[in-house]
């Protein structure tokens, strides 16, 4: 974690920091006192006092602060569930790489891109491309090129029609976050040797070894041989969230070593498709270039989008046609952060207006007690409760009401987090991912707090203006 | 003079209408002494008593209580002349539901920001064991008597140790036995030292006091001191 994050996060540790070192002292000066403390001052007597006369009217107390536990509840388990969701989507694209470029070879809609008669299609990034990308290259840490296309692998008489060809360098491991389930991946000396060397996708070894070892087998791609040295752990998906980014089923993916392809099967590939063939002329299907910035950093966020912005002018600059796309997660990474943002706005003016009405619903008690119990107010003005006291009396009642319902809100809120998913799951199935927060709690328990006072306010003030002598004539 | 109001005068606005309760008061009352206020209602005994009690505040005049002037004090000040040198007892008896007979008798002491621990509670007990209550320490009013529950507001009126005891009808829900019970511990406390200004309208109730003041219309119709009333008292006690 850097000093930038870290500063971001401040104000949170600040508020649990502030928050624990109150509660501590608060209990520490508890513990001190203990009860002693409660039973012979003042302000705890009030405090037992308001404790008292709440259990005394338990039913209507609990009504009084259902408003506040649904408020404070809610907020807790909205919040966990949205920033649960919302952490996943940001995983899903920190997973693809936060400070990648992704560059593409996009075939272009209008038909001038085939080539007459042989129907081939030839677009794409260059080899050349590759190299000029390279003039950037004290800015990346790695550049991942790619050349993806479908092929069928076959091992004796079993066939994987599903196979997907990559041609890539070994970074590519790297960038992919490529696990494997025995074997290696692609080595540098691979790609020097031009090596016919290939790693197996999950999908594409269970296929054509449903009972043997894969490793050290040949399997036949495109009339070439190619030995298994490796062969990779099941990879999800990624799911297709951006509008430019679909769904790749990676687990019937081969990788080769680049040169090797470029070598062997060279930049024509023809593919059947339905019936028919249609063949393409693309030397790079991708090309992935990983920043040296770091993406949770302002600095390194400008860096990325400045290089991606310098890549599309250079690629505008040398290609005739729109057949290329660069995509930058991090614009994506932005874009749910800012969504995100605004859910907390959102849920935090829920929040606010179900506390409001919660405030209101208390008030509204208080209002009736301060009735009923107005020949209380005048015994304890005689005897020489100042307005203070009084008003102190009725705002400890209000805050002591709000905040057990801001208590109870929060462990109800926290009971739903843990308890509502397997429920959900149980009858809709999928899943529920949810992440408890300090933040909402803090924030809830407080604003319940402070809503006891300003709700307590006006019925305390009524209370202690009251007249004594009006007050002990009231019945 | 423990009491001394000078030309005392209150004045109700009801509307467009003024009513004089008081009209130019002038009394004393010395340090021990033990006084019956009487007078019909309307004669503005309980008006009196609120403004001795420091619950309201004279239109004019002036109120000297220990030689200060408490008719122009603020409500905080009068707040804690109220729990210092005052106690109540009321003919409602006025305790707290919600608390025991010990809390009740407690009360006064916490509005005088008294820690309240066992030196306190201890000397309420004592109270409450004067009263004949010792045994009910953690009764409730309601499952107490009406007697029993003036003896607690008595008890309670004197935990402050308070330089004044104002009595606003003591006896008026009480039957004659209970009455006598009540007015007897008044004159114990009056013969200990302290100061009792009482609200009666029964003259066989007044007749315990050692002097007693009539009101009428706002002015002091007669003031007698009422020196065979407390042998009286003891005859029949």
């Amino acid at each position: 974690m850097n000093a930038t994050s870290l500063e971001e996060q401040l104000p949170s540790y600040l508020i649990l920091g502030v928050l624990a070192i109150v509660v501590v002292a608060s209990l520490a000066v508890l513990a001190r006192l203990g009860v002693r403390l409660l039973a012979t001052t003042k302000i705890g007597r009030t405090f037992l006092l308001a404790v008292r006369s709440l259990w005394l009217h338990k039913l209507r107390a609990s009504l009084s602060v259902l408003g506040i536990v649904i408020g404070t509840s809610a907020v807790i388990a909205l919040m966990a569930f949205g920033s649960g969701s919302m952490q996943d989507a940001l995983n899903d694209i920190k997973k693809q790489g936060a400070t990648n470029i992704i560059v593409r070879s996009v075939k272009p809609t209008d038909d001038s891109a085939t080539g007459g008669r042989t129907m081939v299609a030839s677009y794409g990034l260059k080899f050349s491309d590759l190299d000029r990308f390279a003039t950037f290259s004290d800015s990346f840490v790695r550049m991942v090129p790619m050349r993806v296309f479908p092929s069928e692998v076959r091992y004796l008489e079993r066939l994987d029609t599903k196979g997907r060809l990559v041609a890539t360098v070994p970074d590519y491991q790297l960038v992919n976050q490529i696990a494997l389930a025995g074997g290696r991946f692609l080595t540098d000396e691979d790609e020097r040797n031009l090596s016919n060397n290939c790693v197996l996708g999950a999908g594409v070894a269970d296929k054509l070894f449903p009972f043997e070892e894969p490793l050290g087998k040949t399997v036949m791609i495109r009339q070439h041989r190619f030995l298994i040295v490796g062969v990779s752990a099941d990879r999800m998906p990624t799911g297709g969230t951006g509008g430019s980014q679909a769904a790749e089923d990676y687990n019937h993916d081969v990788y080769i070593p680049f040169s090797t392809c470029r070598a062997r099967i060279g930049e024509t590939v023809f593919v059947r498709t339905s019936g028919s063939r249609s063949g393409e002329k693309v030397q790079l299907s991708q090309v992935t270039l990983t920043v040296d910035a770091d993406f949770e950093s302002k600095a390194g966020r400008h860096k990325v989008k400045a290089l991606g912005d310098a890549i599309k002018d250079m690629l505008k600059e040398d290609h005739y046609k729109e057949d290329w796309a660069v995509t930058i997660p991090l614009d994506r990474l932005e874009q749910a952060e800012r969504a995100e943002e605004n859910f907390t706005r959102l849920l935090v003016l829920i929040a606010s207006i179900s506390l409001i009405v919660g405030g209101i619903g208390i008030m509204n008690i208080m209002l009736a007690t301060v009735t009923e119990r107005t020949r209380e107010i005048g015994i304890r003005r005689a005897l020489g409760a100042k307005r203070g006291d009084i008003i102190t009396q009725f705002l400890v009642e209000a805050v002591v009401q709000t905040t057990v319902g801001g208590l109870m809100g929060v462990l109800l809120g926290v009971a739903l987090v843990f308890g509502a998913p397997p429920i959900y799951v149980w009858i809709a199935g999928g899943n529920l991912p949810a992440v408890l927060t300090w933040e909402p709690i803090v924030l809830s328990l407080t604003v319940s707090i402070f809503v006891g006072v300003i709700f307590g306010l006006y019925p305390a003030w009524r209370a202690a203006r009251l007249d004594p002598i009006e007050a002990l004539r009231h019945t | 003079m423990l009491v001394e109001v000078r030309n005392l005068v209150k004045d109700y606005h009801m509307g467009d209408v003024t009513v004089n309760v008081l009209r130019g008061l002038d009394l004393g009352f010395a340090e021990g002494d033990f006084v019956a206020l009487m007078g019909p209602s309307g004669s503005g005994k309980s008006t009196l008593m609120n403004i001795l009690g420091c619950l309201d505040r004279p239109t004019s005049g002036q109120y000297y209580l220990r030689n200060q002037d408490v008719s122009r004090m603020s409500d905080d000040a009068l707040s804690e002349v109220r729990c210092t040198y005052l106690g109540f007892i009321f003919q409602a008896y006025n305790l707290l539901p919600q608390y025991t007979v010990v809390e009740n008798i407690e009360l006064p002491l916490l509005y005088q920001g008294i820690r309240l621990d066992e030196t306190t509670k201890a000397r309420c007990i004592a109270l409450a064991e004067m009263v004949g209550l010792g045994t009910r320490l953690d009764h409730r009013p309601l499952q107490l008597s009406g007697g029993q529950q003036q003896r607690v507001a008595i008890a309670r009126s004197l935990v402050n140790d308070p330089q004044l005891i104002l009595a606003d009808e003591p006896t008026g829900n009480l039957d004659s036995i209970t009455s006598e019970e009540i007015m007897t511990m008044l004159q114990q406390l009056n013969r200990e030292g302290k100061t009792i200004i009482m609200v009666t309208h029964e003259n066989d109730i007044a007749a315990w006091a050692r002097r007693v003041v009539r009101l009428r219309d706002g002015r002091v119709e007669s003031d007698e001191r009422n020196d065979g009333a407390v042998f009286a008292a003891e005859v029949t006690g």
